[in-house]
Formats: structure tokens, sequence, C-alpha cells
């Protein structure tokens, strides 16, 4: 679309414009001797960096700070997650609170078009999926009447259904450092096949090069999906298999997330 | 068994003083400003430390994140082509935003920018693009790919992540360092299609008329003159005053903005003024 959506109450630049053709680009799903572009194996997942805690108030116990919050790197996909709640909600039930989520990318963070200010369908479709596999992980029972609201934003990202994996990692993370009762911290990973073969974790021009991408969100001590997602074309065989390996590398996930949370835990000043 | 009780009597003095914060912030401030001093041990005309890292984002074309103190904010700056308008067939668009997320503080709601983000975004978005008369950061001409059919248009946007007051300096300081970040890929318009290809290996920095460097000073309590307030005093201050020098033009006054309705005489204006003036000598060092 190469119309921009004119939006009062912000600066508009010109009402059209298209990013050039880059001529510079790169083979991305040939695999010279089993290792993909930046060095990995097919099924090695790129490296995590998890830090709570960062947008909590300093010194002084700020009303406006959030309960929880996380930053979290993988590779060159950079999510941050803050977590207000629970609080009063607008939807009061008085048997179970609620858990809403509110999903953005910033408009410099795709490699494709510049994205526009206001929520595009596809921004409010991924919040629904972090509602929904992260829901279930959440005591709600605990909170009634109150509401958890979850804001996440993309600084960078690398590989669509990676970076809905990474910001569902991030809410798990920042869940626990809120203190928000969870039976499990929820991991998600994603993998893609270009017909032959399922790769793990996927950069933006494996996923462009492939036909099928597919997306799980589990909880490994229950041993439970909270979210599956497919898209793209493959053999029912192909996709039990796939499943089994993205619920594998979700376990691995989860090691690096627990690692983490409890090295914050062990320095509470950092 | 001493030990248990002092430590017993710090957690009950913190408690309370953390209580006593929450209750009668105003009176909490006030403690410490009339000892000449502010809440987190600065000077009055202390600013927090800075720290500015160019070039994180590898989708933008040119980026910077900056830390003051707590606020921390992201700039990216994305280059597409679009083209030019009619008036000016030879310039390019530059267009700047500030946006201030729920996720940075709970003030904001989601949903539309609020008061502050637009003001925010107005106000940085004239002020590096300059008028008819006063040239701008950028020269937009120089954003020109072919004259009439396609320019660039950068769309700066700095995204807050972190609000702890004074996100105009935050704002300024990064969409700069993003500006000077920026690699701009080499275009060429092919006349029969009409389609720009660029190349993004032969990048080519921009030429920038300013360097800018912002101050903000705020009248706490109306009273109180300090630099870079931070979230708690900013709630308070009746005034608050931006000044903007240009170090490429041996610190002249690029921009000064007063706002509020607190009365602010000459002298502290000059005062002001001579305390940005040592502000962008302090940045000019650690950048």
């Amino acid at each position: 679309m190469t119309s921009n959506i004119y939006d009062r109450r912000r600066v508009n630049g010109p009402a059209r414009s298209v990013e050039p053709v880059y001529i510079d680009a790169i083979e991305p799903m040939a695999f010279p001797e089993g290792l993909r572009n930046d060095g990995r194996s097919l099924d090695q997942l790129r490296p995590i960096y998890i830090k709570t805690g960062l947008l909590a108030a300093q010194q002084t116990f700020s009303s406006t700070a959030p309960s929880g919050s996380a930053y979290y790197e993988q590779g060159k996909i950079r999510v941050s997650c803050a977590i207000y709640g629970p609080r009063q909600g607008r939807k009061s039930n008085p048997r179970i609170g609620s858990f809403d989520c509110d999903f953005q990318y910033a408009p410099f963070s795709c490699s494709w078009k510049k994205r526009s200010h206001i929520r595009g369908a596809d921004e409010k479709e991924t919040a629904q999926i972090l509602e929904q596999a992260i829901a279930p992980a959440i005591r709600l029972e605990a909170y009634p009447k109150a509401c958890i609201d979850a804001y996440v934003t993309v600084i960078e990202s690398d590989g669509k259904f990676a970076t809905i994996s990474a910001a569902i990692n991030c809410i798990s993370a920042a869940l626990a450092d809120a203190g928000i009762e969870l039976y499990d911290t929820v991991a998600a990973c994603s993998m893609s096949s270009d017909s032959s073969r399922w790769v793990a974790d996927c950069s933006q021009l494996e996923e462009d090069a492939s036909s099928c991408s597919q997306l799980v969100a589990y909880m490994p001590s229950a041993d439970e999906i909270t979210y599956l997602l497919q898209n793209g074309k493959s053999t029912l065989d192909r996709t039990e298999q796939a499943v089994q390996a993205c619920t594998n590398s979700c376990t691995r996930v989860y090691a690096v997330i627990s690692r983490y949370l409890q090295s914050s835990m062990e320095q509470p000043g950092i | 068994m001493a030990d248990v009780t002092d430590e017993k009597q710090q957690q009950q003095v913190a408690f309370a003083m953390h209580t006593f914060e929450r209750i009668h912030h105003v009176e909490f401030q006030r403690r410490f400003l009339t000892q000449e001093t502010r809440h987190d041990g600065r000077e009055f005309t202390q600013f927090r430390p800075t720290h500015v890292v160019k070039g994180a984002i590898s989708t933008a074309q040119g980026s910077a994140t900056v830390r003051i103190g707590n606020t921390t904010v992201v700039c990216g700056i994305k280059a597409e082509v679009g083209e030019p308008d009619v008036n000016s067939p030879d310039q390019g668009y530059l267009v700047a935003n500030v946006e201030l997320p729920p996720m940075c503080s709970a003030r904001f709601r989601p949903g539309a920018p609020s008061e502050e983000a637009q003001i925010a975004s107005e106000h940085i978005h004239r002020l590096f693009n300059g008028t008819a008369g006063n040239k701008g950061v950028v020269d937009l001409k120089t954003l020109c790919i072919e004259e009439g059919l396609a320019v660039w248009s950068l769309s700066a946007d700095i995204v807050c992540l972190k609000y702890d007051g004074n996100i105009l300096d935050a704002s300024i300081v990064a969409l700069m360092a993003a500006l000077e970040d920026l690699g701009l890929p080499s275009a060429q318009l092919d006349p029969a299609t009409g389609v720009v290809s660029a190349d993004r290996t032969k990048a080519v920095p921009l030429v920038l008329n300013k360097r800018l460097f912002p101050a903000t000073f705020s009248l706490v309590d109306d009273a109180y003159l300090v630099a870079d307030a931070d979230d708690a005093e900013e709630q308070m201050a009746t005034a608050s005053l931006l000044v903007v020098l240009d170090a490429s033009n041996g610190g002249a006054l690029a921009n000064m903005w007063k706002r509020g309705a607190g009365r602010v005489s000459s002298q502290t204006i000059h005062k002001c003024i001579d305390c940005a003036a040592q502000r962008m000598e302090a940045l000019i060092k650690t950048l």
C-alpha cells in the first residue's frame, strides 16, 4: 500500500511514499555446508538476552511506573514490554480478572515499508494472539475485578513469526518480574519450511523465501501448548514433525528465560 | 540484636519516607528545594548523566538511543521515496514525530497521541525543518533524487521507552544523533518505469546545516529554577524554558521556547542561556 494514512494528530509526510527497490539482495534459503547465512545450523536458535526491571522506578516510589517490565533480544529482534496491574479495569468481572495486551511495531522496526502510527489490522491480530497465548498461564481467578495490561513495543523486528514468539517470551518474563501469579512461564518458538526442510527461528529474509511458517507457544511444566499457528501449505506428517520440533525448541527457550529470571532475582539492585 | 532493630528502624524510616512522598509529593519536594538541593541529590543547575548510542537498529537507515537519567528514547529514521510537493519540486521531506506510548509511563493511555506527544512532535518538526527564511538542520534540497519526480522522505520517529521528564531534550539529542548516523543509499530513477532503485552498500551521510544541543529549565513551585527536571519535578513546574544552541555556529541561539504561566525574568533567561552553553560543552565532550 503506497498511500500514507493522514493522521491529524501527528506530523504527516507526503501522501504517498514507497520503498526504493534495493539492488543488494542475498540468497537466503540456500544452505551451503548445512549452515545458514549467519552461521547457525538449521535447528539452532538465535542468542537470547533478557533484562527485567529496566522500566521500574529507580529511587522514588512512583505511581506511574509499571509493575513489571522486560527487554528481550533474540538476534536482531528487540522487544520491550511493560506490565501494568493488577489495576482497576473497565470490564470488571467479579469472578475473574482479565488480561489485555496492546501490541505495536515502532515505525522504524520493520524491514518492509515504514509502518503507520495507527494500529494496523495485523497489530491488532497479533495482540489477540498474545492474549490467547499468555492468558492460560495466568492465575486470573486470583485477581477478581482487576485488569492486567501488557504493552508491547517492537523496536526492531527480524522475521514476523519470530518477532511474535519473541513478544510472547518477553511478556512471560515481564509478568514474572511483576510478580503476577502464573501457572507456568510460556515459551514460544517459530519454524519455517521451504517445502523440504524445517528451519528453526528464521530471520526475515529466510521467512520471505519459505512457503510455510509455524508458531508454537508452550508451557513446559504443564506440557500444554497454549497457541499454535501455521501459515502456508504443509502435509500432515510434516506438520506433526514440526510441532514436535518446535515444542522441543520451546523447552530450550524456557530454560533460557528461567535462567535469566533466576539471575535477576539474585541481583536485586541491577 | 542491635543490627536487627537498626535494620527494622531503617526500613520503617524508608517506608515512612515513601508514604510521605506518595501522599504529600509537593511537600516532599519542597523539603529538598528549600535546602537548595533536589530529591535525587543534584544541584539546581546539574543535568542528569546522558548516554547516546548510535546505529543500533539495523532496519532503520539511521538510529540513536539516548538516555538522560531514567528517560530513555529511541529515534529511528526510515528513508522512503515520494513525489515532491508541487510548490517545492526539488525538496525532500523530513517528518519528525514523538511517540509517548503507554509503556513508558502510566500517565499515557493507549489510543490517540496525548497532548504532550502532539506538542513535542510539532515543535521538534518545526525546529528541524526551519521556516521559509530560516534553514532547517537538513538542507531538503540534498534529499532530491530527480527534480519534480522523486525525492527522499525521511520519517524520523522518536519512541519513548521510559519516561522520567524532559522528553524534549532527549528527543532533540536523539534526532540529532540519528541524523548524524543516517546513511542515505545512493538512488537512481529509471525514467522508463518510474521505479527508483537504491544501493545500500553505497550510503552517503547527510550534510547537516546545524548541530543542535538542547537544555530545558523548569520553574518548580513558582520559585525554584532547576535544570533537567524529572517527572516528579515536572508535575510541580509552573513554567519551563527550552534553550537550543547551535554548535556549528559558535553556540548561537537556535531556538528558545518558554511555556507555562509562571513568570521568568530576563536575568533568569540570560542565566539559562549561559547554563545551556555549559551543557553544550559537556555534551560535546561526551559524544
